[in-house]
């Protein structure tokens, strides 16, 4: 009864068009592949706006039906436009260049005019604006900082380091911050020794340890300009002027966070994908493969799943609809291409043994993906057996690699997992870009992953 | 028991160039070839083939009754001939000018800045009274620049003469149905009106349709007409607001379907223009 009543509420928005923005949160760490499945995703959508067959899933869902995609104009909006041509152009180039490091957030926005179909076929195409959020992976994890008082943040981070494997790395911090005497007073180079010595801390347990879970993400990559005072601190427990002095800094980088990242894009979602690089972190080791788990559920539990009666009463209040809940959410690996056909099936399954939906309403699936597709699937023999391999070309090197990184396991690696060794991912090469980018990029699984989060919008 | 395969990176000996995707194929239906009927082609034979030869005969008959007669017939012959390949010259003119639009889309689709703008200017071509934007044209360096110009300049001038040829089509019909003394006959003259129109809106976006050129110009404006199913709506209320006239609300609700037929004329006006515009619209 209830999904009956909720079906046709939603059925009497689409025809009334009350909502005409749907908005889809990226999430994903560094170097998870966020830029590139945007980059592929515009492209691709608007070659199947040009009849090109670039995303079967996408096609068989619109039976028939001519899709049209164009990019959103910016309007009057303060976040830069996501610069989808310069990035379809560097992976079109030759030799191809990767998307580098994203430094600052970025907007992608498309048009989506979509036939309807049976009786409504008459209102015409139905236009939906779709909205996406490019920005440093870094900064993900200073989401779940909005939810922290800085005494509970800075108790947290110091009995983390404490309890880290690399110790020796964590040294000159916990012995810095330790070492301050009772009731310290706010002094400025204080401040800078403990910030510097944090923040160095933070670089080596990324580059060193290879952890994930690393908080605040803009000591890692801060924003472009000259920074403020206020992103200098470190955590600090106890009652002192410098630990005041510390907060105060503290609650303004949180609201920095609340105004350039949480309010324009993940306060107000439809849909959520989450990226994760699973494959690098089983390389990595399991240390870092606990500490991408946990970096990864911090960041979905600080996101809004469900609407309270606070939401109603405040939307009611300014007379508008109510912020939307997370209605669908996708968990993608990525870098699928980079393991064997056969593998693949693992790779999913393992991915939906470390993730989870909170209670509530909101439809999830879980995919195997690759945005920018790198490599073809070949079969190897070795030792007179046929081993399922990929073959693709590393960048700088002519010939083509032929390459199997190891099994990978269908849930929570084991102890006796971890005694073999998982190879690398090497650096691929793209494939070459039918008609430079203009036909598409070529995929593995993102057709299904957009045909999943736009079921609504597609019929 | 198998043990799994140990992991490997191997590089082939020999160097490579880029890999490539394998093209994905959507299914496509096998489009209906009529000329590769043998019947409709034997009757095509026939009925060329035998006129053809009952001429050559008359003439070489005239001939043998007397050389003056024949040559005379053969004048006639020749220039009726002549008409005829002139005739068949402008259909394959004006059926070329419907295909064109078809290429037209598709290069307006490739995304090529330069292919479009190329296409633009073929475009334009046929239509000389909207050569100001020329200049413009010549400045704007990417696909969605160009065709955001057409859309607002020459496509949108278009669509607003279609509208005014639409709404004259809807008030003659709604006077042609009030006037027609039988019912039997609205069929007839209101059809004549549409097809009168659809040649009109096609000769505003620069084409001259001969009866062929028009036949295949209704089949695309027919099959235009699901995707302007849509305006039906809009069409409804300004087909409510023209018919408000005093003297038209008399005279349609005097004559049953007259408001019908004005309402069809709007839609059709825009389907043809869907079907003769190279720029799609959303």
């Amino acid at each position: 009864m209830v999904a009956t009543i909720l079906s046709a509420g939603r059925l009497a928005t689409d025809m009334l068009q009350l909502r005409r923005t749907i908005r889809i949160g990226i999430t994903g760490l560094a170097r998870a592949g966020k830029t590139a499945l945007l980059t592929s995703l515009a492209a691709n959508l608007l070659a199947v706006s040009a009849g090109r067959p670039a995303l079967p899933a996408v096609s068989d869902q619109l039976r028939g039906r001519r899709l049209r995609v164009s990019i959103a104009p910016a309007a009057a909006s303060n976040i830069p436009r996501f610069d989808v041509a310069s990035h379809v152009a560097a992976l079109a180039a030759d030799p191809p260049r990767w998307p580098a490091r994203t430094t600052a957030v970025s907007m992608l926005a498309l048009d989506v005019d979509v036939p309807r179909e049976g009786l409504l076929a008459p209102l015409g195409p139905q236009r939906r604006r779709l909205e996406f959020l490019d920005y440093p992976g870094e900064w993900l994890l200073d989401l779940p900082l909005l939810g922290q008082s800085f005494a509970d943040w800075s108790e947290m981070t110091l009995r983390r380091l404490e309890t880290l494997n690399s110790s020796e790395i964590a040294r000159p911090f916990l012995g810095f911050v330790r070492g301050l005497p009772l009731g310290v007073q706010a002094d400025e180079a204080l401040t800078l020794t403990g910030h510097r010595l944090y923040a160095e801390l933070l670089r080596r347990m990324r580059d060193e340890a290879g952890l994930a879970f690393l908080q605040p993400g803009r000591f890692l990559m801060p924003p472009p300009g000259a920074p403020p005072p206020w992103t200098e601190f470190f955590p600090l427990p106890g009652r002192s002027p410098l630990a005041d002095l510390m907060q105060v800094r503290f609650n303004a980088y949180a609201d920095a966070v609340r105004r350039d990242l949480m309010s324009p894009m993940f306060g107000d979602l439809d849909g959520l994908v989450v990226l994760a690089d699973l494959l690098s972190a089983l390389h990595q080791g399991p240390a870092s493969f606990a500490d991408a788990r946990s970096a990864l559920a911090a960041a979905a539990d600080a996101l809004r799943w469900d609407r309270s009666w606070t939401d109603w009463l405040a939307a009611f209040a300014r007379l508008k609809l109510p912020p939307q809940a997370i209605r669908r959410v996708a968990f993608a690996a990525t870098k699928a291409d980079h393991i064997a056909a056969r593998q693949r099936g693992n790779l999913i399954a393992l991915m939906r043994r470390l993730t989870h939906v909170p209670d509530g309403s909101a439809k999830s699936a879980v995919f195997a993906i690759a945005s920018v597709r790198c490599t073809e699937d070949v079969v190897e023999t070795l030792a007179g057996r046929p081993v399922s391999a990929v073959r693709g070309r590393i960048i700088g090197e002519p010939r083509p690699a032929r390459y199997y990184p190891g099994e990978v396991p269908d849930g929570v690696p084991d102890d006796l997992f971890w005694q073999h060794r998982f190879l690398a991912l090497p650096d691929f090469e793209p494939m070459r870009l039918p008609e430079a980018g203009r036909g598409g990029i070529p995929q593995l699984g993102l057709d299904a992953l957009i045909a999943f989060l736009l079921t609504e919008i597609l019929g | 028991m198998n043990a799994a395969p140990e992991p490997f990176l191997l590089l082939e000996p020999e160097a490579a160039p880029r890999l490539e995707a394998v093209p994905a194929l959507l299914p496509t239906a096998e489009p209906v070839r009529w000329l590769r009927s043998p019947t409709l082609a034997g009757a095509a034979i026939l009925g060329i083939g035998i006129p053809v030869l009952w001429a050559l005969w008359l003439v070489s008959a005239l001939f043998d009754r007397w050389g003056t007669l024949g040559w005379a017939g053969l004048a006639i012959l020749v220039c009726g001939i002549g008409l005829i390949c002139v005739g068949i010259g402008r259909e394959l003119r004006g059926l070329s000018a419907l295909r064109r639009v078809d290429q037209l889309r598709v290069e307006f689709a490739s995304g090529e800045a330069e292919r479009v703008q190329r296409a633009a200017r073929r475009w334009l071509q046929g239509l000389p009274q909207h050569s100001e934007i020329l200049p413009a044209l010549a400045a704007a360096d990417t696909p969605e620049a160009v065709l955001a110009l057409l859309r607002s300049g020459p496509s949108q001038a278009l669509q607003d003469a279609t509208e005014v040829l639409g709404r004259t089509a809807a008030l003659q019909s709604v006077a042609i149905v009030a006037a027609t003394p039988l019912p039997a006959m609205d069929v007839l003259t209101v059809g004549w009106c549409g097809v009168r129109l659809i040649r009109q809106v096609a000769a505003l976006h620069g084409m001259r349709p001969g009866v062929m050129g028009t036949l295949s110009l209704l089949q695309k404006t027919a099959l235009a007409a699901a995707t302007v199913a849509a305006t039906e709506i809009a069409v409804n209320a300004a087909t409510h607001a023209m018919v408000s006239h005093p003297l038209l609300r008399h005279l349609a609700g005097d004559v049953a379907g007259a408001g019908v037929a004005a309402r069809r004329m709007i839609v059709l006006a825009r389907a043809a223009a869907v079907a003769c515009s190279p720029i799609l619209r959303g």
